[in-house]
């Protein structure tokens, strides 16, 4: 009965979000013509302007174009970019490898980051090293992703003569040192916009549980302090970590555009606002609904990993 | 280079052997751990190899969005598809007219008729020669409206083709000497006759021009490959393989132009241009775009002349151009079209000069000041949010308010074609003929007429003169006029042209930017 209720939960959320995305993309101004043919549309003449629209099936009601759109989405078929020539899937699959791959990286090294540091920081409570690791932590949440891309950009095209993000994407069954290159700087700069809130997240969850009756029993059994620490402390605090790990890796997702446009991968990000910007309904709103059913699969599985976590909860 | 025992590296084995006290599963880890470093460690070590020398990698911002040359309007796809396709007529250094795939060309004594005589040996990307019936074929596909071709008004005068052996015969309406600089660039690209006729132009098709490079391929929102086409009609370029790298940052291409990545960058924006070092070079031109602060002379309160001079009085154009444009740019009158400049001092005001500005606002009985508002794009070039905060603020020292409606450019473009502004500041494209640069916009007919919200009698007059003769001399006359009266009602306020750039590697040489933005001269070009 739960488990209905969870899909029926889930699909409810996968309806709103397509037609709330449809919504949008018809409500702000322009279309497929304008953007494809920018001020150069003001020279057709009205009945070009009615074929393309034809061509690009704008031309039908709203509520005919939205069926149109869902059935072809339940039936496996994402559409079809104008622009490019190809069906919507072909682009939207290398895309979501990348920012997937990128988006898991960077919650990777968020995560041993942000933990590393929460530990650390909550080791002493008030002491240098606290304050050392909380300053980390505010300096990480300040400082916008756009700048500390840039800069690294920068610093090492203009010192090092390193770039390697100039040169064509490699996927890593490609060639992995070259992925591994390309991939390693934007990964970073996400990684510590995810460490500023694991570390402070960690660092509470540490406090609170350090001083639980478990945590004196097994100092009172004579139980190393670093065995307490990892086994007995850090496992009792991981649900709110696990929580904010599931919440940054959704953002991540969405939220790596800036980081694919300054390293010049071609990620989900990008294509979305490059589509965006042409109109092209279709490979928008099919993306944004796999980002969803992406987003919807990450929360059942944090849900599941606090179950691994913490089996008192069902 | 390690050797493997049992299954096991060698190399990291005798590591873990230093460490034999530990426990198997601490070893395990460590291996783990060096495994990884090793993998890291290499790989940031690891400088990628460089691009080889009859390669060209050129990183832009825009990436292509079709692969119809007849409607593509984006810079980038112009850009790209400019080196695939040919067309009759070319734009040559300074700006002058040459010959493309027509070697030479005749007028007619009435001026109603062109004749074009085609260049022998063209052969199309798939092998097929190309001949008149293509040429008459792809005119025929421009004037087709269904084309939605983005250049059919500027030959919209043609009323019969004709292919007869190399010749193609253009029957016009009325006199049209400008028809020729109509027919060059990629909007009029020659295409072939069954492609046409199989419906095999943009799309998924692969285009199939005449031009200096073969299109290989094309991966939405990373790159463009192109070839060297041997049977190009000038030889087969030097530089074997031209790639378009899409790098969605200026600042990005600019960091990749200095470690070498790429070759060669499209830059937009002058401040990065002005960071460009002596490592590199930059291939710097005028461009024929021309930014303007357009009026809606429809509406209040721009639908009064003495009012539109008080702002044109008000504004300081080299403060602009040092300012916003970080002194990259020239300041110009309407039509920038080079061997039909305007000159720019003889508009009313060349100069700021507040005192007229306050007499004009008194004249249109608004000398306690006037207040109107304008649209201008967020994303539509670099420097427009800039621009238009220097004029806002240059015009609140004459009195006159100018509030910014900042929209994003896919916003601003419907806006812009409805005339849903009552001013606007614009960047648009420039042309080397002003015939096809502003007929759409000042004839009482111009499909842009709307939105230019302004025609007369005498501009139609002058540009039916400025079309009926072939020399530069005679024309000029009529342009002079248009010019003026556009200027003395301040019209539109016309502000300063930018710079094009492309700076590349010092290894190229032989290259030559044009002010259209065109990569064409990279088939006469060598690197190394």
């Amino acid at each position: 009965m739960r488990f209905f209720h969870r899909i029926a939960t889930v699909l409810t959320t996968l309806f709103g979000i397509s037609i709330f995305v449809f919504i949008v993309l018809r409500v702000i101004p322009g279309d497929t013509i304008t953007s494809s043919l920018g001020i150069e549309t003001g020279v057709l003449t009205p009945e070009q302007v009615q074929s393309l629209r034809e061509y690009y099936g704008i031309d039908k009601p709203l509520i005919g174009q939205y069926l149109s759109w869902i059935t072809s989405l339940l039936s496996g078929d994402l559409g079809f970019s104008y622009s490019t020539g190809a069906p919507v899937w072909e682009l939207t699959k290398p895309a979501l490898l990348v920012t997937t791959q990128l988006a898991l990286f960077g919650t990777i090294l968020g995560v041993l980051m942000g933990v590393a540091i929460g530990m650390f920081s909550a080791r002493k409570p008030g002491s240098a090293r606290d304050f050392a690791g909380q300053f980390f932590g505010l300096l990480a949440l300040a400082i916008p992703g756009f700048v500390l891309s840039t800069t690294i950009v920068t610093v090492m095209a203009n010192r090092f003569q390193y770039f390697p993000n100039g040169y064509e994407y490699m996927t890593p069954l490609e060639d992995l040192s070259m992925n591994l290159q390309q991939m390693l700087f934007p990964s970073l700069v996400l990684g510590i916009a995810v460490a500023a809130p694991v570390m402070r997240t960690t660092r509470s969850a540490l406090l609170e549980t350090v001083d639980k009756d478990f945590v004196r029993t097994a100092y009172g059994k004579g139980v190393k302090p670093r065995i307490v620490r990892l086994r007995h402390v850090l496992r009792n605090s991981l649900i709110p970590i696990v929580t904010m790990t599931g919440i940054q890796f959704g953002y991540l997702l969405g939220g790596a555009v800036i980081v694919e446009k300054i390293f010049a991968l071609p990620g989900m990000g990008r294509q979305i606002l490059d589509a965006i910007n042409k109109r092209e309904y279709a490979t928008v709103q099919s993306s944004i609904m796999v980002f969803a059913i992406l987003f919807v699969t990450i929360n059942i599985v944090t849900d599941w990993v606090y179950r691994k976590v913490d089996p008192r909860i069902k | 280079m390690f050797k493997e025992k049992n299954g096991v590296d060698t190399t990291v084995g005798h590591l873990a052997q230093l460490f034999r006290k530990e426990s198997p599963m601490k070893i395990g880890k460590m291996k783990v751990g060096l495994a990884v470093a090793a993998l890291l460690g290499g790989a940031l070590v690891m400088q990628p190899s460089r691009a080889a020398d009859s390669s060209l990698v050129i990183g832009s911002v825009l990436d292509i969005d079709k692969t119809d040359p007849h409607s593509a309007t984006n810079f980038a796809t112009v850009r790209g598809l400019g080196l695939v396709y040919g067309s009759l007529i070319e734009i040559g250094a300074k700006n002058a007219i040459k010959g493309g795939l027509a070697s030479s060309w005749i007028f007619g004594k009435d001026g109603t008729q062109l004749t074009l005589n085609l260049r022998k040996g063209v052969k199309f990307h798939d092998g097929t020669a190309f001949d008149a019936e293509d040429a008459k074929a792809s005119l025929e596909r421009i004037l087709d409206t269904k084309t939605g071709a983005a250049a059919r008004a500027n030959i919209a005068t043609i009323t019969s083709i004709t292919a007869k052996g190399r010749q193609l015969i253009l029957k016009m309406s009325i006199p049209n000497a400008p028809i020729l600089a109509a027919l060059e660039g990629v909007n009029m690209a020659m295409l072939s006759k069954e492609d046409i006729a199989a419906g095999r132009i943009g799309g998924s098709n692969k285009p199939n021009g005449t031009g200096p490079y073969k299109f290989i391929s094309w991966e939405p929102t990373q790159s463009v490959k192109l070839q060297a086409n041997p049977d190009y009609f000038m030889g087969e370029p030097n530089i074997k393989n031209v790639t378009i790298r899409v790098i969605p940052n200026e600042a990005s291409i600019l960091s990749a132009l200095n470690a070498g990545t790429i070759g060669m960058g499209i830059i937009t924006d002058p401040l990065i241009a002005r960071q460009v070092k002596s490592n590199l070079k930059t291939f710097k031109t005028p461009a024929l775009a021309y930014y303007v602060l357009q009026f809606n002379t429809k509406v209040a309160p721009l639908n009064d002349k003495n009012v539109r001079l008080a702002i044109q009085c008000a504004i300081d154009r080299q403060e602009l151009v040092n300012t916003a444009l970080l002194g990259e740019g020239q300041i110009t009158g309407p039509i920038t079209s080079p061997a039909y400049r305007s000159d720019a001092s003889a508009r009313p005001c060349p100069k700021q000069d507040l005192a007229r500005a306050k007499e004009y606002l008194t004249a249109a009985g608004k000398s306690s000041g006037v207040s109107f508002k304008t649209l201008v794009t967020s994303t539509g070039w670099a420097t427009s949010v800039a621009m238009a905060q220097n004029l806002k603020a240059q015009l609140a020292k004459a009195n006159i308010t100018m509030d910014l409606d900042i929209v994003e450019q896919a916003t601003y473009v419907p806006r812009w074609l409805a005339a849903d502004f009552v001013a606007t500041l614009a960047n648009n494209g420039g042309r080397v003929d002003p015939d096809t640069m502003y007929t759409r916009y000042f004839t009482s007919t111009g499909n842009l007429n709307k939105v230019a919200t302004y025609s007369s009698s005498t501009l139609d007059a002058n540009f039916v003169k400025g079309k009926a003769s072939g020399k530069v001399t005679e024309r000029k006359s009529a342009y002079i006029a248009i010019s003026k009266e556009l200027e003395d009602n301040a019209i539109w306020v016309w502000l300063a042209t930018p710079y094009e750039y492309r700076v590349a590697t010092k290894k190229l040489r032989g290259f030559s930017a044009l002010a259209n933005g065109s990569l064409l001269q990279l088939r006469s070009a060598t690197l190394g």
